[in-house]
């Protein structure tokens, strides 16, 4: 296979002692600043995009691929071990990891994420590796409409499906969008939002952008309503698992990732879905159906898996249409952006090389994160406990110095503050940030590619449905709107289903190619969307004031 | 905007969050108008009247912004809200600690616009030793040596490690 002749060179550039050394460095450091507590997954690779500007293209992207992963890992450590998940794809793993801690079983909950992670992310990254080069291949035949509409429906799926309120998220999209229209405009070359000041005519960086959102904002989220007294972490020992521990965990991690990857592969992305249907899947069909709730290691198993299976499923869109679609992504996409490199399906025809090892450094990385974490897992445990006013005070010492370092000025420290002040609104009011960030890196894009279309027909916006996929994705589109408040009102009327019964019915899961599965998954993606994030909101409400109780 | 109390006043707590939303709407709706203006006074000259200009996107997005500013103003009046962000050291029970958010904003603030005269040694160390103590920290010289230790670090990181030389204020010479 052609895939795998390039993959095989990827891997032969991957494998220099200096790349594996990065790779090295990467994991470490993402493991470490994602475990600690507040610290998420978009956190730590925004915070260490500093790092990589000193190294050249590969190096930087093959460190960034350890950080990713590093990062993920460790945000299930933390809430494995403290109930208190950093972001919201790793919910689900707090629910029975944090019961198994709690019972004595942290080491087989650790072992079962560690090893199940790993699973995942090899299996997906492998998927991603025949799944991309076919997306590309049709990618390169679409024009302006279909991107313009896939942006949309981007825009539409991370700001109306994910979160609690649809109102709250295009509002957070709509800010987004003003943030990414500041500086001078791309063909006119108008100074839009600038108010006359130089320094925003170049528009307001991404990086600034992401580290305020992210860092500050929580951190003065934090600050303003800090427990006081730091919370009981469970100690724990090196992760093993006994027999019938893999016994109860290969079949969940397996079909953790089927559950995952077409999830993160279709451009609506977020990890909350697919992690609380694995949940739900592995609650159904468990032989210990009481366990659930009480420390059950498939509901550590299944939904660990989906979320890395779903991480390696976003690089789809990302790396071949240019569209991220979590807050990870949305990062890694300035990872690109410093080197003046634009994902999209070109980059697999200009810069294959670089694709390639970055795909091999993936695997890499999701290795060394195995082999690294499981003898490594009580020191990170350790770094839990690491005193709240450090490290609040070390996430703002980060963040003013990535955002100074982004362009070595001071005015984007100011910059800086005004956004956070943003993230700390948006946290306050329960607006959602991913919808902002997407906002303001895709704005630009969306607003290029529909001049583009529109300059072809000479003005007339029917071009905007030339192309059937334009056409499909509109259609879908129609109906993320639509569906939900149509089974609302027809559940009220007609009671409510089995709650387990849509994640059964996938019977589109294998279908990885991203454009059939988008167009297949769409009905169950709406019957079930509302299901799921109700469902998940009920439990987290339930979990929650029992550990707040607790810790008083 | 208020901080939310605990749930034994939950029916004032629920008029005095819907108040306090109302202000985020209205502020929707300022940028909204600020985009309109500044979208107004785009010159449109000949060159760029072609198929798009670009007048067209800010109009979209400021009737958008107003939209939804409408919408949730009427969503908070009848009653909507949204569960504000828990997390693993968020106590929502207790309210918004004001002193502590205004400190650390101040203190970011203080070290921009003193990163020219200080360095950034001093200034982050200080950015440091601050944030540490409004957040609650009381071993006052421990806090103090690892904000130096860590802003040192960063310094020579960045220079021996990245090559990219973070300005040394008063330091110059020194460091």
């Amino acid at each position: 296979m052609d895939n795998l002749a390039l993959l095989m060179e990827g891997f032969s550039n991957a494998l220099t002692l200096q790349n594996l050394l990065f790779a090295l460095i990467g994991v470490l450091l993402g493991t470490a600043v994602g475990v600690l507590p507040g610290i998420g997954p978009a956190m730590t690779v925004a915070l260490l995009l500093p790092l990589t500007y000193a190294l050249d293209v590969t190096g930087s992207l093959i460190m960034f691929a350890g950080i990713y992963y590093g990062g993920m890992y460790g945000g299930s450590t933390t809430s494995i071990l403290l109930n208190t998940p950093g972001e919201s794809s790793s919910v689900v793993t707090a629910l029975e990891g944090n019961k198994m801690a709690k019972a004595g079983r942290g080491a087989q909950a650790l072992a079962t994420a560690a090893i199940g992670s790993f699973v995942a992310g090899t299996l997906a990254t492998g998927a991603l590796v025949f799944v991309a080069p076919f997306v590309v291949a049709m990618a390169i035949g679409l024009g302006a409409p279909s991107y313009f509409a896939m942006m949309v429906f981007a825009f539409i799926a991370v700001s109306t499906v994910l979160g609690s309120s649809r109102i709250r998220g295009l509002a957070s999209l709509f800010i987004g969008l003003t943030i990414g229209l500041v500086g001078l405009d791309g063909t006119t070359g108008q100074p839009r939002l600038t108010f006359g000041q130089p320094l925003l005519s170049g528009g307001i960086d991404v990086v600034v952008i992401a580290v305020a959102l992210f860092a500050v904002g929580e951190a003065l989220w934090i600050a303003a309503h800090l427990r006081h007294g730091t919370p009981a972490t469970i100690p724990v020992g090196v992760p093993w698992m006994r027999k019938d521990d893999w016994k109860r965990s290969w079949k969940p991690w397996l079909r953790g990732t089927v559950i995952g990857f077409p999830f993160g592969a279709i451009p609506a992305g977020g990890a909350e879905i697919p992690t609380f249907l694995s949940y739900v899947t592995e609650k159904k069909l468990s032989k210990h159906p009481e366990q659930f709730g009480h420390g059950a290691i498939e509901g550590v198993a299944g939904p660990e898996a989906a979320n890395n299976a779903s991480a390696a499923g976003t690089l789809v869109p990302l790396l071949t249409l240019g569209l991220p679609t979590t807050a990870t992504a949305a990062v890694m996409i300035l990872a690109f952006n410093q080197y003046g490199i634009n994902p999209g399906p070109l980059l697999f025809q200009t810069e294959p090389v670089l694709v390639w090892t970055l795909i091999a450094s993936l695997f890499i990385g999701n290795t060394l994160l195995l082999a690294l974490n499981l003898p490594l897992a009580p020191l990170w445990a350790k770094l839990l406990r690491i005193p709240r006013p450090y490290l609040y005070a070390g996430i703002l010492f980060f963040a003013t110095l990535g955002a100074y370092a982004a362009g070595m000025q001071t005015f984007n420290i100011g910059i800086l503050l005004l956004l956070g002040a943003l993230g700390y609104m948006a946290r306050r009011f329960g607006f959602p940030v991913l919808p902002i960030i997407v906002g303001a890196i895709l704005g630009p894009e969306m607003e290029r590619q529909l001049r583009r279309a529109l300059q072809i027909s000479a003005g007339d916006p029917a071009a905007l449905v030339s192309e059937p996929l334009a056409v499909v994705v509109y259609s879908v589109i129609v109906l993320f709107l639509i569906g939900p408040p149509l089974v609302k009102a027809l559940r009220r009327r007609f009671g409510r289903g089995g709650p387990a019964d849509g994640p059964l019915a996938g019977g589109s899961m294998d279908d990885t190619d991203g454009y059939g599965a988008e167009a297949d998954e769409t009905v169950e993606f709406d019957a079930f969307g509302t299901r799921t994030s109700d469902g998940s909101a009920r439990v987290i409400r339930v979990v929650r004031p029992k550990v707040g109780r607790r810790e008083k | 905007m208020t901080a939310p109390s605990t749930a034994a006043t939950s029916g004032l707590r629920a008029r005095l969050q819907g108040r306090s939303e109302l202000g985020v709407a209205a502020l929707l709706a300022v940028i909204a108008i600020v985009i309109a203006v500044d979208t107004a006074n785009i010159r449109h000259t000949a060159i760029n009247a072609g198929v798009m200009g670009p007048r067209v996107v800010p109009t979209i997005i400021a009737i958008g912004l107003g939209l939804c500013a409408i919408a949730l103003a009427i969503s908070v009046l009848r009653g909507g809200h949204a569960d504000a962000e828990d997390g693993e050291d968020i106590d929502l029970s207790q309210k918004a600690h004001w002193p502590t958010v205004f400190g650390l904003g101040g203190l970011i603030l203080v070290f921009a616009l003193s990163m020219d005269f200080l360095g950034f040694v001093i200034g982050s160390a200080l950015l440091f030793y601050g944030s540490a103590l409004l957040l609650g920290s009381r071993r006052f010289v421990w806090a103090l040596v690892i904000g130096i230790l860590l802003a040192v670090g960063t310094f020579y990181g960045f220079v021996l490690g990245l090559g990219i030389n973070l300005p040394a204020g008063l330091l110059t010479g020194i460091l």
